[in-house]
């Protein structure tokens, strides 16, 4: 089972003193020799965009800043090399900053930009690309119009999400790249909805097991992996010890709870999130996918990274040869 | 009363709360500083409580904003109640060089106009074109059609009690060799100028000398300082440089580069300039440590030559 690093915990969205280092390359290229002294040789990358439309192609997130800075993927994937980096597992996509009142935007967006990290993701040979299945419910309902009915909203809502799905796994799988459904905790697909909605697609799509999302939901990862074994594409390991007892997940800014404020995300094994039990549920299954180490919210890259690698060795696989 | 009202351009990204009111909570959650750097509570607290009467607000991050807020007048209203106005935005015109894509360019200029009048604000400081590493040179033909385009967003704005100032960046396509053309192009009626004193002195401009020459048409300024002035052409025009791979900064708290803000003072005096200087600190690693820094320098270095 290989395993890897998300660079989500590069936070590039909310302030705080040096965060505008992020925006350099220098940056990067110290942080692929720190993910690789802390034992970590994949990385996953989330697709951003966002910093294209600014000319932010310091930091590596797109194919267009990739081409800017090293010419091709190829490049980019010997840079990661000679910092000890073996490659790029995987690419996560979140559509939801393409969402506005204009919806046939929205889904010509998510089907460009989804076509072009598929793109990438075979140029730097990534297993899977992970979407996440619908904008937050909250950001919807500001979207849904006065005269529809937020049932029917949804319904045609999921039913275009669908065929924009259906035809990116086909390109995907063209590709040789697995298209696999994220399902954050603020999704139309929440928890154990997701898996329905898959079942139901016209192509072969996976299920990305995200446990901190799940635990949120009130879903145990261990189950859904044991009941779900042939759709799994791949699994991010996050940790949260947060409760939504409040319906948090139904707010525009989910990830902030209004009302009250919270790391929702925490760094791995600061969280309750059962990483045993999950890890031995993959193992029952014989997943042989890749996990990936999530850090998302994470308040000190350098901290994540450590006490990430430190959780791995001495508090999840210390007795477990396999792993090593 | 102070002839100058000093606002502060909104570089702080997304502010994901509106008001924290666990704060002391979140604190002990990590025991660092993020807790102090994610409502608008504190931070619109922070700007009146450094010296700033004003916030120029971001169009990147509207989405967030009416997120936390559902309407402008919801933030002016929050802002106003912690002793701070919105002073403008700022509007990218992108494409505004192409003839047939003046209907768009005019229209996504009206809906930054509407937006900023909604907020209160007077300032629409409007970047014409694209870089100029997309689109540069451009023809005298390319520069008029901007021009045109521009002058017709101008005038919806003052019809909405809005001014659009002209705002090049250092790595746009009207730059050195035909920002002056630009502005003489387009109607003074309709058009003012944001002098940002840090990018037109990278263009190459003497910034004092461009403050007396367009002094008229000057009716707001972006304040910050550079150690780069007269940057060369092939610096400028290259790709995405406003972010250098290697960290090296263009812009600093006034200062700390080498631009004469007492000269500019002098004749910001002589001509009895009265408005919103928005000061600009893009690219600092701190935004509330330049946000003092430069305060302290305009309210006790600049204020004993005009205030």
């Amino acid at each position: 089972m290989k395993h890897g690093i998300s660079f989500e915990m590069v936070d590039l969205h909310h302030q705080e003193p040096n965060r505008n280092v992020r925006e350099s390359k220098y940056f990067w290229d110290e942080l692929y020799t720190l993910v690789s002294a802390s034992g970590f040789q994949y990385i996953e990358i989330p697709y951003e965009p966002k910093w294209d439309f600014g000319g932010r192609s310091g930091i590596p997130l797109t194919n267009r800043s990739i081409t800017v800075k090293f010419q091709n993927a190829k490049n980019y994937l010997a840079q990661l090399n000679q910092a000890g980096i073996k490659g790029m597992v995987g690419i996560h996509l979140d559509p939801s900053i393409f969402l506005g009142e204009n919806l046939a935007m929205f889904f010509s967006a998510t089907n460009h930009y989804g076509t072009e990290a598929i793109d990438f993701a075979s140029k730097i040979g990534a297993d899977f690309l992970t979407l996440t299945a619908t904008p937050p419910i909250g950001a919807l309902h500001t979207v849904c119009p006065k005269d529809t009915s937020w049932d029917d909203f949804v319904k045609a809502f999921l039913q275009k999400t669908a065929g924009l799905i259906n035809g990116l796994a086909d390109y995907a799988a063209q590709k040789g790249v697995k298209l696999c459904l994220k399902n954050e905790y603020w999704t139309l697909l929440r928890g154990k909805e997701v898996v329905p909605f898959i079942k139901s697609l016209q192509t072969k799509v996976f299920l990305d097991i995200d446990t901190a999302n799940l635990k949120i939901t009130g879903v145990d990862p261990a189950d859904l992996v044991a009941e779900n074994a042939d759709l799994i594409g791949c699994v991010h390991f996050t940790d949260t010890s947060f409760v939504d007892d409040a319906e948090y997940y139904k707010q525009p800014m989910p990830e902030f709870p209004d009302g009250r404020a919270t790391q929702v995300f925490k760094d791995i094994g600061q969280g309750e999130v059962d990483f045993p039990k999950v890890l031995a549920a993959l193992k029952k299954i014989k997943y042989k996918g890749t996990i990936v180490f999530n850090c998302r919210q994470t308040r000190d890259i350098c901290r994540a990274l450590l006490r990430t690698r430190y959780y791995i060795d001495n508090k999840l696989t210390a007795s477990d040869k396999e792993w090593r | 009363m102070s002839n100058i009202k000093l606002s502060h351009m909104s570089h702080w990204k997304t502010i994901p709360y509106k008001k924290i009111d666990n704060f002391r909570n979140f604190y002990y959650e990590d025991k660092r500083n993020g807790a102090y750097y994610s409502d608008w509570d504190r931070i619109l607290r922070y700007h009146f409580a450094t010296g700033y009467e004003g916030i120029e607000v971001a169009p990147w991050d509207m989405a967030e904003m009416m997120a936390l807020f559902g309407t402008p007048q919801n933030f002016s209203s929050f802002a106003k109640e912690r002793g701070v106005s919105v002073s403008g935005m700022f509007h990218g015109a992108d494409n505004s060089h192409i003839a047939e894509k003046f209907d768009e360019v005019l229209e996504s200029g009206k809906r930054a106009v509407n937006l900023l009048e909604a907020f209160g604000g007077k300032h629409l400081n409007t970047c014409p074109c694209n870089n100029y590493c997309e689109v540069g040179p451009l023809s005298r033909e390319q520069t008029r059609n901007a021009a045109k385009v521009i002058t017709e967003i101008g005038r919806y704005a003052v019809d909405h009690g809005v001014q659009i100032g002209l705002h090049n960046e250092f790595f746009c396509a009207i730059n050195k060799e035909n920002h002056r053309e630009f502005i003489e192009l387009t109607d003074p009626r309709y058009v003012f100028y944001c002098l940002d004193t840090a990018q037109i002195a990278i263009i190459g401009e003497d910034m004092v000398k461009f403050y007396d020459d367009y002094h008229e048409r000057i009716n707001t300024f972006h304040l910050k300082d550079t150690a780069s002035p007269k940057l060369p052409d092939e610096i400028r025009y290259s790709k995405d440089i406003e972010i250098v791979d290697d960290g090296t900064r263009w812009f600093w708290e006034p200062g700390e580069g080498v631009l004469d803000f007492k000269g500019l003072w002098e004749l910001m005096k002589k001509y009895q300039f009265k408005g919103w200087v928005t000061v600009e600190t893009d690219g600092t690693p701190d935004l509330l440590a330049s946000m003092a820094l430069t305060s302290y320098y305009v309210k006790h270095e600049l204020a004993a030559i005009y205030s």
